[in-house]
């Protein structure tokens, strides 16, 4: 029996003969619309927690889909395809923050009279997020919301995973903090 | 140091729900990880379930045409790179091409225009200097201005 498994060549017959990988076929449409309807919803929800503009949030949800599709990512794995589309949806966030840094300072202002005006739960719980830096937004919705692993968490915001652990417990604390000082946590 | 509690989802899930078990409480006392993800689970719980779903979403198929014609466009926009770059060429040629003939025959250019001021006119001067520009300045300002024509219908047309 040894013997006979050790005659064995190292490369069966049916992957020597295997045809040569092809790229893989751009996605049809009743799969991009499966895959739009199953994901959507909650991207549009990342995006628009992470820029506080329903606007943006829209607008960059667009993108995220339209870099997906043009990357193509392979379809076997939905699950790396979910991956690749937040991934896709962060960079574009912090692109998108790096572009209005200057009128970051506005905006915030602007959300905070708004929330004074309507004195509405979603606006005060977006005003308190605001006050976290984009990546801590990032780490915290991740980690809670999408319930993603470290590993995960490091590839979407392109940093160690390693890293994740520490970044993450600060960001916990940042919040906590904030939540103490605002009188929304024992 | 850097070991991720495994039972950090369980407390972030309890601490969410307060469900509770009296071992998982007391670990979270116990662990500093877990125990600023249970600070703050149930904030971000209450966060993440804030309505959004009266927000219309982009309809899928508008999302998959724009997409769509957008990668065209870019397609598009690659095939004509060489054509733009062979385009900037012929103006730059061109240019050069003008800015050659006027330099190398400047003299005898404005000594020719000089021909057709009022006072010369009427003094009936005669063009010797004139003369002097050959058949072959002549022959390449024919060049030139055929080149930059079809140079210049070509932008024309291209760009309708």
């Amino acid at each position: 029996m040894t013997a006979d498994l050790m005659l064995l060549p190292a490369t069966l017959p049916m992957e020597r003969t295997a045809p040569p990988q092809r790229a893989p076929r751009p996605m049809d449409e009743a799969r991009f619309e499966a895959f739009y309807r199953a994901h959507a919803g909650s991207l549009w929800s990342y995006i628009y927690r992470l820029t506080g503009n329903r606007d943006v949030a829209d607008d960059l949800l667009q993108k995220s889909f339209f870099r997906f599709l043009r990357a193509n990512p392979p379809a076997a794995n939905e699950d790396h395809q979910r991956r690749y589309l937040y991934r896709t949806a962060t960079n574009l966030a912090f692109d998108h923050f790096r572009e209005t840094k200057k009128e970051r300072g506005r905006e915030i202002a602007d959300a905070g009279i708004r929330v004074h005006e309507s004195a509405d739960l979603r606006h005060d719980m977006m005003r308190v997020f605001a006050e976290l830096k984009p990546q801590e937004r990032v780490l915290l919705w991740l980690a809670h919301v999408e319930e993603s692993d470290h590993q995960e968490i490091a590839e979407t915001l392109g940093l160690k995973t390693k890293s994740i652990k520490v970044l993450l417990f600060r960001a916990r604390k940042k919040l906590g903090e904030i939540l103490k000082k605002k009188g929304l946590a024992s | 140091m850097n070991d991720v509690c495994r039972r950090e989802p369980d407390v972030r899930r309890a601490a969410a729900t307060n469900g509770w078990s009296s071992e998982l409480r007391s670990h979270a006392e116990s662990c500093p990880d877990c125990a600023a993800a249970a600070a703050v689970s149930p904030w971000m719980a209450q966060f993440a379930a804030l309505p959004d779903r009266e927000h219309r979403l982009p309809d899928p198929s508008v999302v998959f045409l724009k997409a769509r014609l957008l990668q065209s466009t870019a397609v598009a926009e690659r095939a004509m790179r060489p054509m733009t770059s062979l385009q900037v060429a012929a103006y730059l040629i061109v240019a050069a091409g003008w800015a050659a003939m006027l330099t190398w025959k400047w003299g005898m250019i404005d000594a020719w225009l000089h021909r057709f001021s009022p006072a010369r006119m009427v003094l009936g001067a005669t063009s010797d200097s004139a003369a002097s520009l050959s058949i072959t300045f002549f022959a390449a300002l024919l060049v030139l201005s055929s080149v930059t024509i079809m140079v210049a219908l070509h932008t024309i047309m291209a760009d309708e």
